[in-house]
């Protein structure tokens, strides 16, 4: 018998800032959205949309991952965290960056602003990859897991050091290429190595430890690993050559390929859980992927011709069904035991203290979870139709869904210990 | 799980040290340390106690609050015993492990 070191949570300032500031970005993006959903329903490429869409990226869905990831790694990988101060220096790189993108893409201030917006994202993008990277190298075990994290925070880089290199090529031009294939390119680098890769790597560890699964076939994983990468790379480097219409399908092929052992692997978690009922924040997950299967479905069509409103019902899908549907729900399986153990830990087993699920108010996750199916309803519907009265009313109810989900992540971080005397 | 002889000359002790344990909770399944079967051993001497245990997922990011735990109850009732936690991997933690209460708790059964 070998007496075994656990690893040690980070430091709380290397992982509830991103929460809070994420959930702020989230209530941001909700309020611009219902100003601009008139300019959503005809045009992709308004600035106001790319600030919303940045917002989204970048303000909500990275800044939260970007916590999620410094709490989970040392869990995955059996290490503490590389470095608690890289974590905090990254998360004030994220923050200043967005907040100059959003408002140099509002006003489509090209030139300084967004420059030096872009430029303070790749630190952080840097920052984070840093940290990732070392953690994993510490890591004797070998885990699937690890190499997901790996390769997400390596797509990071080349999504943002694109993005800065476009953000250039807006006002001194670089490329002679078609600007619309790189912004192509800069979102479904960000998408397929970035977000698809993380997710795939975080949800294989988190759904089976939440539903307490018997199968875990790894081989699923390994497979989803390599077919993802190679066809990121296949596609990466296909449209930068301009092959837009032959090998890039390849690379898209062998994406959805990594895309469907991966869902096997979920499915097979899910089909042999000990814990039969599903929470809410599990039915977020699940209806999350539902989104995704459906926008990868979409792409081909968009891939062809870039159609309106599909292209705008794709990121839709994306960023609001999938991206989003993911946090709304996973945020209250993390969040509530990070900041339960930072008030409790020591006090675990010596008074009666509360459990992590009564920190928040599980009854809103329960409204938002409806209040989610209903928006994207009222959304897709609205553009689809190009009705703007309905559009209008599914971003009310997002903005609805942003204010319920920041009270409650608030009602979390600025919990106040209690505890009574069971002796 | 754990199971104590009633020959044991060490019997009362560990009884006592068991029932202490049923008030650490694991946070996440919000069942106590016993009921999951996480406790395989009990050592005791007249100036030490030792929990040789695990965790449901190696690397659990409660574990530290668990283990935590484990040191808090028993400091309450045994004061004047080092408390040592020792974790193993070996056998691995399964469902069949925990108790018919626990099984109960978690909705299981």
């Amino acid at each position: 018998m070998a007496d075994i070191n656990i690893a040690k949570a980070p430091k709380s300032y290397a992982v509830l800032p991103f929460y809070a500031v994420g959930s702020l970005f989230f209530l941001t993006l909700s309020t611009l959205l219902v100003f601009s959903h008139q300019t959503l329903l005809t045009q992709f490429l308004h600035p106001h949309i790319l600030a919303i869409v940045h917002a989204t990226t970048l303000g909500w869905v990275t800044m939260v991952i970007f916590g999620a990831s410094y709490q989970l790694l040392p869990v995955i990988c059996e290490r503490n965290l590389f470095s608690n101060i890289l974590a905090l220096v990254s998360f004030f790189g994220l923050l200043s960056g967005v907040i100059l993108l959003i408002i140099a893409f509002w006003f489509f201030l090209t030139g300084f602003w967004m420059i030096t917006g872009g430029t303070l994202v790749v630190l952080a993008a840097i920052l984070y990859f840093i940290n990732v990277t070392v953690t994993a190298k510490k890591c004797n075990k070998h885990a699937i897991q690890k190499c997901f994290m790996i390769s997400a925070g390596f797509w990071l880089l080349v999504t943002t050091v694109m993005g800065l290199l476009i953000a250039i090529h807006l006002k001194y031009p670089l490329f002679n290429t078609n600007q619309l294939q790189l912004i192509a390119l800069h979102a479904h680098v960000g998408f397929a190595g970035w977000f698809l890769q993380l997710i795939t790597g975080v949800s294989s560890k988190l759904v089976p430890m939440f539903l307490l699964s018997r199968n875990k076939p790894e081989k699923y994983l390994q497979l989803a690993f390599l077919l993802q990468n190679t066809g990121l790379l296949i596609f990466f480097f296909a449209a930068i050559v301009g092959l837009w219409n032959n090998i890039v399908w390849i690379g898209y092929l062998l994406v959805i390929a990594g895309v469907v052992y991966w869902l096997l692997y979920i499915i097979a978690a899910f089909k042999s859980r000990i814990r039969k009922p599903l929470d809410f924040q599990m039915r977020f997950t699940f209806l999350s992927l539902i989104f995704l299967v459906l926008a990868l479905f979409l792409l081909p069509f968009i891939m062809h011709s870039w159609p309106m409103p599909y292209i705008q019902l794709y990121g839709l899908l994306v960023l609001m069904g999938w991206l989003s549907g993911i946090i709304l729900g996973q945020t209250f399986k993390t969040l509530p035991f990070i900041v339960w153990n930072y008030h409790y830990k020591s006090l675990n087993g010596r008074v009666r203290v509360p459990l992590p699920k009564q920190l928040y108010r599980e009854i809103l996750v329960k409204w938002n979870f409806y209040f989610f199916i209903a928006a994207l309803m009222l959304m897709c519907a609205g553009l689809l139709l190009q009705v703007n009265m309905l559009f209008l009313v599914g971003s009310i109810f997002w903005l609805l869904i942003a204010i319920v989900f920041v009270w409650n992540v608030f009602d979390i971080l600025l919990h106040k210990t209690k505890k009574s005397d069971s002796n | 799980m754990i199971q104590i002889e009633i020959n044991d000359p060490q019997y009362a002790q560990k009884v006592k040290i068991a029932q202490s344990l049923y008030q650490v909770i694991d946070p996440e399944l919000f069942v106590n340390i016993i009921d999951l079967g996480l406790v395989y051993n009990i050592i005791y001497t007249d100036n030490t106690i030792t929990i040789i245990m695990t965790l449901s997922t190696p690397h659990c990011p409660l574990g530290d609050a668990i283990t935590s735990g484990v040191n808090n109850a028993l400091s309450v009732h045994f004061p004047g015993h080092a408390v040592t936690v020792q974790l193993v991997w070996e056998p691995k933690w399964n469902f069949e492990m925990m108790t018919a209460e626990g099984k109960k708790l978690l909705g299981i059964a």
